[in-house]
């Protein structure tokens, strides 16, 4: 959930930037992802998709500077791609990756979260579950070519893929570190993480809400494999071609029935989820929480 | 639950030595956790408590030599300290510790067991709930500091934990061995144990009564650190420090979350699991089993 980047001045300068107030139709923004030059939200792509019929790829770019971050045009925009790619019969598989150096995603956008209220922050959160439920749940094969560090929302959407490549560069770090914020990872990121690197381990990552460098990702099997960064795209494309060998029908009841109880203790209750986010978020204590983080961040870059 | 300490002469005589009557009040009582020169035992304290209320942390030592039996007395302690420490606003964590040489707890007291009754057994048994429960769900972030070797109840006692430490010594052992004995780990119990290593693990580890030892139980997760035993109780204070510095409320919500199914179906079963320890430990063939196993300590002994 949340954008919390602590390598590198690079990225929180870039966060910082982009929170600094830009004026649009005359009204005061603070959406970090809106360049200056960009008027109409609507029609700022944060991600490209390139579907190659032949071979049935489709390669789904980030490209939401400074950081990815996951703010409501962000998560409708991917929601439409991948209803469009699911229905797409030429498309078998989809490589999610980033166009941005040195970051998967830093994750949600904090300011959709953070003075916005609670009817905003239950359409947010409705838009957080829409992509999780689409990318946990699709029948495509999907594989997370992480090149760059991939905190809270970066680190679930890679958790949600079948499989997961990163970048072997001691830099880049991977984790739900909600806790770290005065925040709580909702149950269905838990269960996702639990899913992937067992309970034992991930009940420590996320009361510490631990950031894990690539090689402890790797240890730990947050992540499947660590390739030469410039090898993350050519090696998520060889990995979709052993997937995609096996034949699509077996592999998607399997996978559905692997994934069936998690997804479903989620869509059986989403507006309880929902509500519970609200009620959360929305509290004195947590606005308190998220504005001192925002302020921290605007610090570090003065 | 039993206390089983193989590798050592020294445990089993220090069993045994126990386990003769000692007369007390003129009653023959073979109490192994009582001491001939403690006459009251509600005065005789197995476990002391010292919180600094500066760092908030409280260090909680079991001293109930000769292997820190787990008893009523010792069992009705534990309960009344955690009560005092959790409704303590000053104490943030507990770490657990042994002042035993070479044992933490030898797992609970099988005089409670033997030739008790059906009532005594489900006073015991709800006894020995309460504290797995007030443990596993404590607010608090605990630490067991292992310093010796921990079968069964010990066992227990650590795996309840957040996070566990434990002596770089081959010699100490630590596991669920109660099958060994001829009882069955709880249902609760072996829970958490899945929890933490695994179904897979936890199936073999607890049909066969496993008792790892220090470096194996690391390798399968079953402990997170091994450091020199000098270094335990440092080690466990350093370790503190860190979970210390994540927001107490978020990391409280997370482990609450992480632990309220194992919580709940504890919770809406207790009684029956009482009623069926009562009748599963009063059986007659359970008796003997554990008459056979207090014989085969004496004679170890002599």
């Amino acid at each position: 959930m949340a954008s919390l980047l602590r390598r590198s001045a690079k990225f929180t300068s870039g966060l910082l930037s982009s929170l600094s107030v830009c004026t649009r139709n005359g009204r005061a923004c603070a959406l970090p992802y809106h360049q200056l030059n960009h008027r109409n939200s609507s029609t700022t792509s944060k991600i490209k998709v390139d579907l190659d019929s032949s071979t049935g790829v489709a390669v789904m770019t980030f490209q939401g500077p400074p950081v990815n971050s996951m703010s409501l045009d962000f998560l409708t925009e991917f929601a439409i791609s991948m209803e469009k790619l699911e229905l797409d019969k030429s498309c078998r598989g989809v490589i999610l990756t980033s166009g941005l150096p040195k970051i998967f995603s830093a994750g949600l956008d904090i300011t959709e979260m953070y003075g916005k209220g609670p009817e905003h922050a239950a359409v947010f959160w409705r838009a957080v579950q829409e992509m999780w439920l689409k990318l946990y749940g699709s029948n495509m094969v999907t594989i997370a070519a992480i090149n760059g560090s991939s905190p809270a929302g970066g680190c679930l959407m890679a958790l949600s893929c079948d499989y997961r490549i990163m970048a072997d560069n001691p830099r880049y770090s991977i984790g739900l570190n909600e806790t770290l914020l005065g925040i709580v990872a909702p149950f269905w990121f838990m269960d996702t993480m639990n899913n992937t690197i067992g309970n034992r381990e991930t009940e420590k990552a996320l009361q510490l809400g631990l950031l894990y460098s690539t090689s402890d990702a790797l240890k730990a099997g947050l992540v499947d494999e660590l390739v030469p960064e410039e090898k993350v795209l050519t090696t998520a494309t060889e990995a979709m071609a052993k997937w995609l060998s096996i034949p699509d029908h077996s592999r998607q009841i399997t996978k559905s029935m692997m994934r069936k109880q998690t997804i479903d203790k989620l869509s059986s209750n989403r507006e309880t989820d929902v509500n519970y986010f609200v009620k959360f978020i929305t509290k004195d204590s947590i606005q308190k929480s998220l504005g001192m983080y925002l302020a921290m961040l605007k610090k570090r870059k003065a | 639950m039993a206390s089983v300490l193989r590798h050592s002469a020294k445990f089993t005589s220090g069993i045994s030595s126990s386990l003769a009557a000692c007369a007390r009040n003129g009653t023959a009582c073979a109490f192994p956790c009582h001491a001939f020169r403690h006459r009251n035992s509600s005065t005789s304290s197995k476990i002391r408590v010292d919180l600094d209320s500066s760092t908030g942390v409280a260090v909680m030592t079991l001293q109930g030599p000769p292997v820190n039996s787990m008893c009523m007395d010792f069992l009705t302690d534990f309960a009344i300290s955690m009560e005092k420490l959790e409704l303590d606003k000053n104490c943030r964590g507990l770490i657990l510790t042994s002042a035993v040489p070479k044992v933490f707890s030898a797992g609970l007291d099988i005089m409670e067991m033997y030739g008790k009754g059906p009532e005594h057994a489900t006073v015991f048994w709800r006894a020995v709930q309460e504290m797995w429960f007030k443990l596993y769900s404590s607010n608090m972030v605990t630490i067991a500091a292992v310093n010796g070797s921990s079968p069964a109840g010990g066992c227990l006692l650590a795996l309840s934990s957040d996070y566990r430490i434990m002596a770089d010594n081959p010699r100490y052992v630590i596991g669920l061995n109660e099958a060994q004995v001829g009882i069955v780990a709880p249902f609760w119990l072996k829970d958490n144990m899945v929890q933490t290593l695994g179904h897979r693990q936890t199936e073999k580890s607890l049909q066969l009564a496993q008792l790892y030892s220090a470096p194996d139980a690391l390798k399968i997760g079953l402990v997170d650190k091994l450091v020199p035993e000098e270094k335990v109780l440092s080690t466990a204070t350093e370790t503190m420090a860190k979970w210390f510095s994540i927001p107490d409320h978020s990391r409280q919500i997370t482990k609450s979350m992480m632990r309220k199914q194992t919580i709940d179906k504890f919770l809406s079963n207790r009684e029956t699991d009482i009623n069926n320890f009562a009748n599963f430990v009063t059986k007659d063939s359970i008796q003997k089993s554990l008459g056979t196993y207090l014989a085969k300590l004496k004679k170890k002994k002599a």
